[in-house]
């Protein structure tokens, strides 16, 4: 891996500058009229002629709306962008033809030959016979499978698929190249032959090639630039080299054992911050974010709630805590309460457990599960349940020798935190990219539609207290 | 990605008749290469023949005063539902382009809407008439229309007017494709559309031996005058005047094919 990082790096720094602009994009925005959903928020940038540009960000970040709107598939709300010098909104027939464009979904159909999908693409471009001809046995040779033109599609790999869906978005000589996430769900080896690909393309024919993608890796093995987005919005754009080089210093990684007290991390990581040299601490949890949830006593996916929304939801909560019958008439018209409550500190258990005691009426009402766990606290049976995952502080400091072992004083200093592991290392771009977006990359983008239903709920708690 | 429904950039622009037919030839050659779907929709319009041909034998049929054998009444109403079963079917094969991610391709190319449409509805047409053809050839060797010179070119006659009303027909299916996302609803379609237009059309009983409310639900039915003009070609006799049975067909695929065409052009992706 690292040696195939290296060759390419060498000969990236090799190449002719690059000043000619490509694609210039102005405060482009899209708005998705159903759900209400800003997936694009705003962005400007340009791409050099020559240049692999790579679009990096979690599911949902905006990627594929970004170059739909591009490939001139989808409208913009707001903004504009040229490509090849054609404006996206008034020459969209241009646009599309100067550009070859490889979706995330397969889009061959399984039931023509290799060949005569590419050639369906070629007479739809307008391309006469000769010329035709002459590409489709060209572009099939460029990804190797020259010998495998006289397949049907849906007998082909999923590797297979893709280098045909890339030599079919090549047969009318585009300028550019869009490929959207185009090693998603191949195993490595193919992953690494269509890197191969993409960077030939890029070479010997001075492709330039705007990728997305949510593989670290893939942006860094390829890309010139990188621009990472989140929400709909730039969060960074730069050389991959530049933007590691942004987290100088060193990354300390810290895995916690045996965390009975969720609640002291926060405190923790405000000391650690006190330190000399030291210039972030973020919590995530080995495996899983649950660990970060909880000690902020909301469900996964809040945490880019903004502050007042927090602070009134907060308020809110300490207010139900204090009345059995508020508790109870929250609990029935928040139908998420039970989850909130076993995602609590065992702290906040024991006060919903008092406030129950000599109210055993009342307690009929709770939830199942939540009565069972009062019931249980109640009676002093209760046991937090043993989580999996550990608590893990990254800690980005100038000096990761000097400061590791004031850094581990301070953790063995607080009561009931036990040290499991402790790594260093150099920022790598996933640090650059949690350093970003202060998280791990989502799998799923339907945790915002989630987060809006939630929040929905919460308005209603608070409209009918 | 199922949120991120828009609706799509549409090239504005001629018709290209060159990806007109490539997409049509898409559509024959799938037709032809799916040996299970030529081979079923065959044998289940030979078991139809079967049984209600065999039925009707104690019954006489005359239309206009002129006797007709049973056979060859069911066989010319068969011929006219292989246009019925294939165009609409054909025309849902929207909804698989559209799950396997082929629509997307051919969004994105600089074609026009209008351009893709008539190229789907051509190909799934001459799709339709391949069958029809593949029906009538059978029929006549099978000897339901007795053996007779003129039928050649009764046959080659009823190419064009088989066009004619496959249009109306594949119009239907562009427009539910359109609107489906799913093979699920495939059953209702067949239960509730198909066959309600298929045994209410006359193909395989005649039109004056049914109550009366029966033949005014009959002459609602477009199809009704999709198989009256088959019979006309093939039989050389029909329940209703041949300029009528044009008429109607023609205004049931002009309106249709606009249906389809505002249904295709407002088409989205998920």
């Amino acid at each position: 891996m690292r040696d195939y990082q290296y060759n390419y790096r060498n000969k990236r720094e090799n190449k002719t500058k690059m000043t000619e602009n490509i694609v210039e994009v102005k405060n482009l925005t899209k708005i998705y009229d159903e759900g209400d959903v800003l997936a694009v928020d705003d962005i400007s940038l340009t791409l050099k002629k020559g240049e692999i540009f790579a679009l990096l960000g979690p599911n949902g970040a905006g990627k594929t709306t970004t170059i739909s709107m591009l490939a001139t598939l989808l409208k913009p709300t707001k903004g504009t962008a040229t490509v090849n010098s054609y404006n996206i909104d008034e020459d969209p027939d241009k646009v599309r033809k100067s550009i070859g464009v490889v979706f995330q979904e397969p889009s061959l159909d399984g039931d023509m030959k290799a060949e005569e999908n590419l050639e369906l693409h070629a007479i739809l471009y307008g391309m006469s016979k000769s010329e035709r001809r002459e590409k489709i046995k060209e572009v099939l040779k460029l990804v190797n499978l020259d010998d495998k033109a006289e397949m049907y599609t849906k007998n082909y790999s999923g590797g297979m698929k893709r280098r045909l869906e890339i030599a079919r978005g090549l047969i009318h000589n585009p300028q550019m190249l869009f490929l959207d996430e185009p090693t998603l769900g191949l195993d490595p080896q193919t992953r690494r032959k269509i890197w191969e690909k993409i960077k030939q393309l890029n070479e010997e024919l001075k492709m330039t090639i705007l990728i997305t993608t949510h593989y670290m890796e893939e942006a860094d093995v390829l890309a010139d630039r990188i621009c990472i987005m989140d929400h709909g919005k730039i969060i960074a754009l730069d050389t991959s080299e530049n933007l590691k080089h942004q987290l100088s210093g060193d990354i300390i990684e810290i895995e916690l054992e045996n965390v009975h007290n969720l609640s002291m991390i926060p405190q923790l990581i405000s000391q650690l911050k006190e330190i000399k040299g030291i210039k972030d601490v973020k919590i995530g949890a080995k495996g899983d974010q649950g660990v970060a949830d909880m000690t902020m006593n909301l469900p996964a996916g809040m945490k880019n709630m903004n502050p007042q929304m927090m602070q009134m939801i907060q308020q809110q909560m300490k207010e139900i805590m204090t009345d059995a019958k508020k508790f109870v008439r929250a609990t029935k018209k928040f139908p998420m309460a039970s989850n909130f409550f076993s995602r609590a500190p065992l702290e906040a258990k024991e006060r919903v457990a008092n406030l129950f005691k000599g109210n055993k009426d009342l307690l009929e009402e709770l939830p199942k599960n939540m009565k069972e766990t009062i019931l249980k606290i109640q009676s002093g049976e209760y046991e937090e349940k043993q989580k999996n995952e550990n608590p893990l502080l990254t800690i980005s400091c100038e000096n990761g020798a000097k400061q590791i072992t004031e850094i581990i004083q301070k953790i063995s200093n607080s009561d009931n935190l036990n040290i499991k592991s402790v790594q260093m290392h150099n920022p790598t771009l996933e640090d650059v990219f949690l350093f970003y977006t202060g998280r791990e990359i989502r799998e799923e983008s339907s945790n915002n539609t989630e987060d809006v239903k939630k929040l929905i709920q919460m308005r209603q708690l608070r409209q009918n207290k | 990605m199922s949120r991120k429904v828009s609706s799509y950039v549409k090239i504005e622009g001629r018709m290209r008749w060159e990806a007109i037919w490539v997409l049509s030839k898409r559509e024959l050659l799938a037709f032809v290469r799916n040996k299970t779907r030529i081979i079923s929709s065959i044998a289940q319009a030979l078991l139809f023949l079967f049984v209600f041909s065999g039925g009707f034998f104690s019954i006489d049929i005359s239309i206009d005063g002129v006797d007709v054998s049973p056979m060859a009444f069911v066989a010319s109403g068969i011929i006219a539902m292989a246009i019925l079963f294939s165009g609409v079917f054909g025309g849902l094969g929207i909804i698989r382009d559209r799950m396997f991610g082929f629509m997307r391709e051919l969004l994105v190319a600089p074609i026009s809407r209008r351009t893709l449409m008539t190229g789907k509805t051509l190909g799934v047409a001459l799709q339709s008439l391949l069958q029809c053809l593949i029906m009538a050839v059978i029929s006549v060797a099978m000897g339901f229309f007795g053996y007779d010179p003129s039928l050649i070119w009764r046959i080659i006659l009823l190419m064009p007017i088989a066009l004619l009303f496959s249009l109306g027909v594949v119009g239907i299916g562009l427009t539910i494709s359109t609107r489906l996302t799913d093979f699920q609803s495939f059953g209702l379609i067949q239960t509730f559309l198909i066959m309600p237009m298929f045994w209410l059309s006359g193909a395989l009983f005649a039109f004056n031996s049914v109550p009366e409310i029966m033949q005014i639900i009959m002459m609602f039915n477009p199809i009704s005058y999709g198989v009256d003009i088959f019979r006309y070609v093939i039989l050389g006799v029909s329940f209703f005047p041949l300029w009528v049975n044009l008429l109607v067909l023609s205004a049931f695929a002009a309106i249709l094919i606009l249906i389809g065409a505002n249904s295709f052009s407002n088409m989205q992706i998920s």
